[in-house]
């Protein structure tokens, strides 16, 4: 068998290293060679090397990708973000690595500094890591000892675990799939697998070989190296800017905060936190967005939350030519019929969750939209379009009048202070702790 | 060659390499960064109060000077009486009634029984409807009038307690602060701008027949569109 495997090897006509079989002196690691009878049987574990190394070089890539999309938006600028195994696909301003990208789970750190340190950067040390491991052994060839495969096993181990418990967030928490992602997992599995070849056709050391354990600390600290080092290097490199300073002071405030109409709806009243009210759209998918990060980030909890609806919809935006979301008029007035935080907050989540096709269903005429919430919640049905309920959502959308905001949404006031747009995303944490501290970076 | 150095000459590009893409990406951030002009912020478009095309430079000062003669603006009372709407528009009967003709889509006729203030149920859906059909719009206009039956004096106090009646029930269903600052009344009589029966074409809270009469017993109620 062990004939064959070199035969195919040779054919294949990459290189075996040694010639002979031997190591030289001077190739000896650390007092063990394998024996040279050894030589002969273990020249195929260049190929599972070599799978480990492709393998890694691949990882290597996608984590490029993503850190460079992840690095390219903190200019708090909005970009296309590649969502392709393809190298050199064409990038999107909404898919789902966009959707990855944005969520709390992609970066670490994040009240500490703008954005965070994302995932992916780690996922580069790593890979890059394994990626001269892989190399050196396969440099080594047939020298390779049981040690030296046994840790690189373990080393491919961690972004097998990372790819699993990852890819369990973005489905179960985040609900997108990010193709770049997905082939960091794809990859992370073939590393592996080719780790697990490459240890069982590794040659074994003598039995208590003492500078094992001494070498596989080595290559710990090495790996902790790799990550530290990019670690470090993003941290000296990280912009700074007096946009920070504009972020926590907000863009803008409210001149005319009180709401005489009683139009505003409580969102989720944490009393003793800071005050906050929210301009949305409840078929608004960047609202929807918007809510899961501020959910996700804990800092929701912070916030003392309450809303005025902003339908983007002309059937009762007078401020829209056509309509952005049709069908938010209807959803608004329902929200506003529910009353108490309770029922209000379940029309906001069912709009949330349906968003998708109540939208469809709106675009020729809210009629569809109104049933559906007359279904869904029977107990606004005697309200959803009298004249008391229009009325509410004209006075909501006249409070935005009264301190002239911008028509968009979402916007967030804390404090009277408005959250700048470019805060919105992977700004969020940093900028929005700031805020509610009411303390300078 | 001995291990170190082939683990350095493997090590050093694999380290190196991504230092320098990280160190080159967030420097490029940092450039657009520092370059970033946030005056385009300032295009995005300002909530604001509507303006419809009828609302012309001449139709606005008419509708201000009516306004703030009739206590819409400057809250030093509301209502005008027929005398003072003429005097303030400075126009003829056809005149003022042409102000009204670009709200047809926008104005709804409430109709009053003869010799009655009292909203119907009809009357009662009429209003609430045009005023939940605000939108951005910042007055609302109560024009109310009698038929020339009976004397002038009495017609002018039916007119009167029909807007008031308008006014009334608005107050009582919506509660609502802005009622005294965007309410405008306006009772006329049979005096000033009866209106023709071209104007039974319009959005009516009676289906039945109309005559010169009949649309007369009424208050006219619209939201005003102009910014003033």
């Amino acid at each position: 068998m062990a004939r064959k495997w070199e035969e195919l090897a040779d054919d294949d006509g990459y290189s075996l290293g040694d010639a002979d079989g031997f190591p030289e002196a001077d190739d000896v690691d650390d007092g063990y060679a394998p024996p040279p009878s050894a030589g002969f049987g273990q020249k195929p574990i260049r190929i599972p090397l070599v799978l480990v190394l492709l393998a890694s070089l691949g990882g290597a890539m996608f984590a490029a990708t993503s850190t460079a999309d992840f690095a390219a938006h903190l200019d708090r600028q909005v970009h296309s973000v590649t969502c392709s195994v393809v190298p050199g696909a064409e990038a999107g301003l909404e898919n789902g690595c966009k959707v990855v990208m944005m969520s709390p789970y992609s970066s670490w750190f994040r009240t500490d500094y703008w954005g965070g340190i994302p995932i992916s950067l780690f996922a580069l040390a790593v890979f890059c890591f394994l990626a001269y491991r892989a190399a050196h052994l396969v440099w080594k060839g047939h020298e390779t000892t049981k040690a030296e495969a046994g840790f690189l096993l373990a080393a491919t181990m961690l972004p097998v675990i990372m790819s699993v418990g990852y890819g369990y967030i973005a489905y179960s928490e985040v609900g997108a799939l990010c193709t770049v992602c997905a082939g960091i997992y794809v990859v992370s599995g073939l590393a592996f697998v080719g780790a697990l070849g490459a240890f069982v056709m590794s040659a074994s050391p003598p039995m208590g070989d003492p500078a094992a354990v001494r070498r596989f600390g080595v290559g710990v600290l090495e790996g902790v190296g790799f990550v530290f080092a990019l670690t470090l290097a993003w941290l000296a490199f990280i912009p700074e800017t007096q946009a920070d300073d504009r972020g926590v002071s907000g863009c803008g405030t409210l001149v005319q905060p009180e709401d005489p109409a009683g139009i505003m709806i409580d969102l989720e009243r944490h009393p003793g936190g800071a005050p906050s009210i929210e301009l949305l759209d409840p078929l608004c998918p960047a609202c929807k967005a918007f809510d899961g990060r501020l959910k996700e980030s804990g800092l929701g909890a912070k916030l003392d939350q309450k809303a005025v609806l902003f339908p983007l919809d002309a059937e009762c935006n007078w401020m829209l030519t056509e309509s952005l979301h049709p069908g938010a008029c209807a959803v608004s007035e329902a929200m506003l019929c529910a009353g108490g935080q309770t029922q209000a907050r379940a029309v906001l989540d069912w709009a949330f969750e349906n968003q998708a096709a109540l939208l469809e269903a709106a675009k020729e005429g809210d009629g569809p939209v109104r049933s559906q919430l007359k279904a869904a919640f029977p107990a606004v049905a005697g309200c959803l379009g009298t004249p008391v309920a229009r009325n509410k959502v004209v006075k909501s959308l006249r409070w935005a009048v009264a301190n002239a905001l911008p028509v968009m949404t979402p916007q967030l006031f804390v404090r009277g202070n408005r959250l700048c747009d470019e805060d919105t995303d992977l700004g969020l944490e940093y900028t929005l702790t700031r805020m509610i501290g009411g303390a300078k970076p | 060659m001995n291990e170190i150095a082939r683990r350095g000459i493997v090590a050093v590009p694999a380290l190196f390499v991504p230092l320098v893409m990280v160190a080159s990406w967030l420097g490029a951030a940092e450039s657009r960064l520092n370059a970033a002009d946030y005056s385009a912020e300032e295009e995005v478009a300002i909530a604001s109060v509507s303006e419809d095309a009828y609302c012309t430079p001449k139709l606005k000062a008419i509708v201000r000077r009516v306004a703030t003669a009739c206590g819409l603006v400057g809250a030093s009372g509301r209502g005008c009486q027929p005398a003072v709407a003429k005097n303030v528009a400075q126009l003829t009967d056809d005149e003022f009634n042409a102000l009204f003709r670009p709200l047809e889509k926008r104005a709804h006729i409430v109709q009053f029984d003869a010799d009655s203030v009292d909203l119907d149920p009809s009357g009662v859906r009429t209003v609430e409807t045009a005023w939940a059909a605000q939108q951005g719009a910042s007055f609302f206009f109560v024009v109310a009038r009698a038929s020339p039956d009976g004397k002038t004096e009495h017609n002018e106090k039916l007119s009167a307690g029909r807007a008031r009646s308008v006014l009334s029930h608005l107050e009582q269903k919506f509660r609502d602060p802005d009622i005294a600052k965007q309410v405008g009344l306006l009772w006329l009589g049979e005096d000033f701008a009866q209106l023709g029966e071209e104007f039974c074409g319009w959005q009516r809270s009676r289906v039945d027949d109309c005559t010169e009469k009949e649309i007369n017993r009424s208050a006219f109620v619209a939201w005003i569109d102009c910014a003033i």
